[in-house]
């Protein structure tokens, strides 16, 4: 057994500790928003924050992830408006958008510690969320325009 | 097996030309609405009595916005209120014929049908509109979701129409191609840049993919592949250790695979990995990709190997060029990464296989899952989601397959998810390539006789006998591109088929990635020899093809063609009629690149492309489209490699198959040349020119010629030292 706190309510779930967090969000919880992409780190298809820090949570067990303040694409915004998801739209970036919630969280852990961030800054936070449709130039942009947006 | 797609039907489909109506829905539809209930014109679109408008999308949505470039070809001649339209993807049926989504065909295909079935619901609707109040439609018009009587002044909204009046007026094939459709310069929704209909859902996490799809009571299955793709047998299967698994449910042990099942997925892993199984490695258990390209070396030595393509008398044109140059080009393994691992989950009730998951090629599955499965094809429901990525993986019907064979003996819905490791371990690649290339020059450097030969593993022959052409056995989609456009008097395009042991699909872009990477290349080693300008020498060629003289004319001048650079940096240019020669998206596309001389490591600085693809839809569906193939492209060029070794492939995730991240990705300018001829399509061309107008920029930085794709370092590094 183990509660873990989601979007500010707390899930208490019959799981192994060792288990990964991604398949308890998505698998048990059904909170489907979180994507696994590829089981080790590699594609940041399955970022979340752990109190407030981007982490990927296929490598992330439960164990590690009980009794902080877990947030996944579900909670970014309660009306799913949040800075970076209007300017994902006004920049139209998905394409397939299998990978957007994953490359929406490592965005939003960084503009929460760098609301100004330079080029430099978002590729170094952006590169490790792969986009196989290849929006990165629309992901920039967006990151750019939301950060406008919250400095305004 | 009861197929329902014919050789004649694909290929007609597929190599449609222009504004062939090609994807025939029946349009003669039901016949007279009751009121107060849905109008179904046609298969094409529904519209309700509260006034919406859905628009049935029958193409697979994995990012090209195809749902909303569909929706606006309709809501053009429908004369629809924009805020009214609604998309919806439906489940397999044969109304909707040809269900297949790929070869940037979903526009092409589609806009003259879809054009005439919103023509033909307008038309209805406004005869409706008539009769109720006893004018003549000649005095009605149709505007913005409303039937208007001009004299009278008279209006129903389209909703009011279906709900109080009956609806009688229905159209043959020959009335429905007698409409007179608009002409470009009327249009309002068609070329307007409207935001994209998947893209709310898809920032907030709504979005359902296959993976998203849950069912009462269902459980988990992991499938045990063998280590070596094709032709391993399985001898012996031990589940004692899986059986002690908390969770596990079953073992599924069938003649095409061995799977557990359990309650949650990562219990479905353990039991996984408590399975022992015993295999015979098979006939393919050293294969190579040295063994692979030694195969390929041996094909290319066939001089009689079948003509794919030939005009003219190369034999004796040759043998009278003033110069000849030859040269060979090698490309490898091409995964297709998709970001959604393949996945399914089936549900058998009452017969019938309910399909959770995203489809590119519905008809190909109801086919291969009914002859697999014994059923009649009726009993398939392919039940479509949001694909999480396509490039042609999911033509393939194989999770499919999985997924039923184990839900029907579990009896119980059954979840399949695909490991990364095990989603590229089972891919169906691009084939890896070797491709010889002749030319004879005359004594004005012009080229009067063209020889290549082709050697790749073609996807059609695994797919069965209507995927290959009868008569050479030789897949097209194979070979496309080595037909170029360039005015050469007498050309000979061969092509040897060869089986190595690993699968080989169909990736983004296809066969004109590798085609046109030889020719594009080989054209730029000619005007070197010919001592001519690239841009120059291609265009001395493009006389009938004038539209994409153009584009490289356009690229050329954008790019600064020909202005200086810093040192090791240079542009290349290539130019193509992807994706089909029929059907030609013609596109150019100029690369800066930098090349380190000490490490031989490329960095690719700008994409200058410039693209006319006729009519274009919507704007910035287009030009994100454009973006995206030129980015697969650079990810194709710059790093992708795929490896094989004891008869599979090397790499396992993206730590070792690397693809395009945002660190590496160069300035992109694209440029689409306004058009109202018929549209083509624009989620692969762009991806072709990237890895020949690549190569060319490094020989233009350095004078190092490279002919093998990936462009990796150790290549170019090579390269440099042979010049040198």
């Amino acid at each position: 057994m183990a509660t873990l706190l989601i979007n500010g309510k707390s899930h208490t779930v019959d799981v192994d500790p060792g288990t990964p967090l991604l398949w308890v969000i998505r698998e048990r919880l059904q909170l489907t928003g979180t994507k696994f992409g590829c089981g080790v780190a590699q594609c940041g298809a399955c970022t979340v924050h752990l109190d407030g820090q981007a982490v990927r949570s296929c490598q992330t067990t439960v164990a590690q992830a009980a009794g902080k303040k877990i947030t996944t694409i579900e909670g970014l915004d309660p009306a799913g408006r949040h800075p970076l998801q209007l300017a994902w739209i006004a920049e139209q970036v998905p394409q397939c958008g299998y990978c957007q919630s994953g490359q929406i969280m490592s965005a939003a852990a960084l503009l929460a510690r760098n609301p100004n961030p330079s080029d430099q800054d978002i590729v170094t936070a952006m590169s490790g969320n792969i986009c196989r449709c290849a929006t990165y130039p629309r992901i920039k942009r967006a990151i750019k325009r939301a950060a406008q947006g919250v400095r305004s | 097996m009861k197929k329902s797609l014919t050789r004649r039907t694909f290929l007609a489909s597929a190599a449609a030309a222009g504004a062939a109506l090609t994807i025939r829905f029946p349009l003669i539809g039901p016949g007279a609405a009751d009121a107060a209930a849905a109008y179904d014109p046609n298969a094409a679109l529904t519209i309700t009595p509260d006034g919406l408008v859905t628009v049935h999308i029958t193409k697979a949505e994995m990012g090209q916005g195809v749902g909303t470039a569909l929706a606006q070809i309709v809501a053009e001649e429908l004369e629809a209120d924009w805020k009214d339209i609604r998309i919806d993807y439906p489940t397999n049926d044969p109304k909707y014929g040809l269900m297949l989504t790929g070869g940037s065909w979903s526009v092409n295909w589609t806009f003259d049908t879809l054009s005439r079935a919103g023509a033909a619901a307008r038309l209805a609707l406004i005869d409706a509109a008539a009769k109720s109040w006893n004018v003549s439609p000649a005095d009605c018009v149709a505007e913005r979701g409303v039937v208007r009587h001009l004299p009278s002044g008279r209006a129903l909204r389209y909703g009011e129409i279906v709900a109080r009046v009956p609806i009688a007026k229905t159209f043959s094939e020959d009335e429905l191609k007698q409409i007179t459709l608009k002409k470009p310069s009327e249009y309002r929704v068609v070329g307007q840049w409207i935001p994209r209909l998947d893209i709310p859902e898809k920032v907030t996490g709504k979005a359902k993919f296959g993976i998203d799809t849950f069912l009462p009571n269902m459980v988990y299955a992991k499938v045990v592949y063998p280590p070596v793709r094709e032709g391993a047998k399985r001898t012996a299967v031990d589940d004692s250790a899986a059986k002690r698994v908390k969770g596990y449910v079953a073992t599924v042990t069938l003649p095409q695979l061995v799977a557990v099942v359990a309650t949650s997925y990562e219990a479905a892993v353990k039991a996984r990995d408590g399975l022992k199984i015993t295999w015979d490695p098979g006939p393919n258990a050293n294969v190579s990709t040295e063994s692979i390209f030694a195969k390929f070396a041996e094909a290319a030595k066939d001089p009689n190997a079948t003509a794919w393509h030939e005009q003219g008398d190369v034999k004796s044109a040759m043998g009278g060029a003033a110069r000849r140059h030859e040269a060979t080009y090698t490309t490898d393994y091409v995964a297709h990464m998709q970001m959604e691992p393949m996945n399914c989950v089936v549900n058998v009730a009452d017969g019938v296989y309910h399909i959770y998951t995203g489809s590119q090629f519905q008809t190909f599955a109801v086919g291969t899952l009914a002859a697999t499965l014994g059923v009649d094809a009726s009993k398939i429901r392919i039940h479509q989601q949001y694909l999480g990525g396509g490039f042609g993986r999911r033509l393939e019907p194989d999770i499919m397959v999985e997924t039923a064979l184990i839900a029907r003996e579990v009896k119980r819905p059954a979840k399949l998810i695909r490991s990364r490791e095990e989603d590229l371990k089972r891919d169906f690649y691009r084939s890896a390539t070797l491709q010889s290339v002749r030319a004879g020059l005359g004594n004005d450097g012009k080229i009067v006789a063209w020889e290549k030969t082709v050697i790749a593993s073609h996807p059609g022959k695994r797919w069965g006998p209507d995927f290959v052409d009868k008569k050479t056995g030789l897949d097209q989609f194979a070979l496309n591109g080595a037909d170029h456009v360039y005015d050469i008097p007498n050309q000979i395009v061969r092509a040897v088929p060869v089986e190595t042991g690993i699968p080989v699909g169909y990736v983004r872009a296809v066969a004109p990635n590798y085609t046109f990477f030889a020719v594009e290349t080989f054209m730029d080693e000619l005007a070197k020899l010919a001592g001519v300008d690239p841009v120059q020498y291609r265009l001395s060629m493009l006389g009938s093809a004038p539209r994409l003289a153009r584009v490289v004319t356009l690229v050329a001048e954008k790019a600064g063609w020909g202005t200086p650079l810093p040192p090791n940096t240079g542009r290349g240019i290539a130019c193509v009629s992807a994706q089909e020669k029929k059907t030609p998206t013609w596109t150019a596309s100029v690369v800066q690149a930098r090349v380190d001389p000490t490490t031989g490591k490329v960095e690719v600085q700008k994409i200058v492309c410039a693209v006319d693809c006729g009519i274009v839809v919507n704007p910035d569906g287009a030009r994100s489209q454009i973006e995206g193939s030129l980015l697969f492209g650079v990810s194709n060029a710059l790093k992708e490699r795929g490896t094989v070794a004891n008869g599979a492939l090397a790499q396992s995730n993206f730590h070792d198959y690397q693809v395009l991240r945002m660190n590496e990705v160069p300035e992109t300018e694209v440029y689409i040349v306004p058009s109202t001829e018929y549209p083509t399509g624009l989620g692969e061309p762009g991806t072709t020119t990237i890895a020949p107008a690549l190569s060319n920029a490094i020989f233009a930085a350095t004078g190092a010629r490279v002919r093998q794709v990936p462009l990796l370092p150790d290549r170019v590094l090579a390269a440099l030292r042979a010049k040198a």
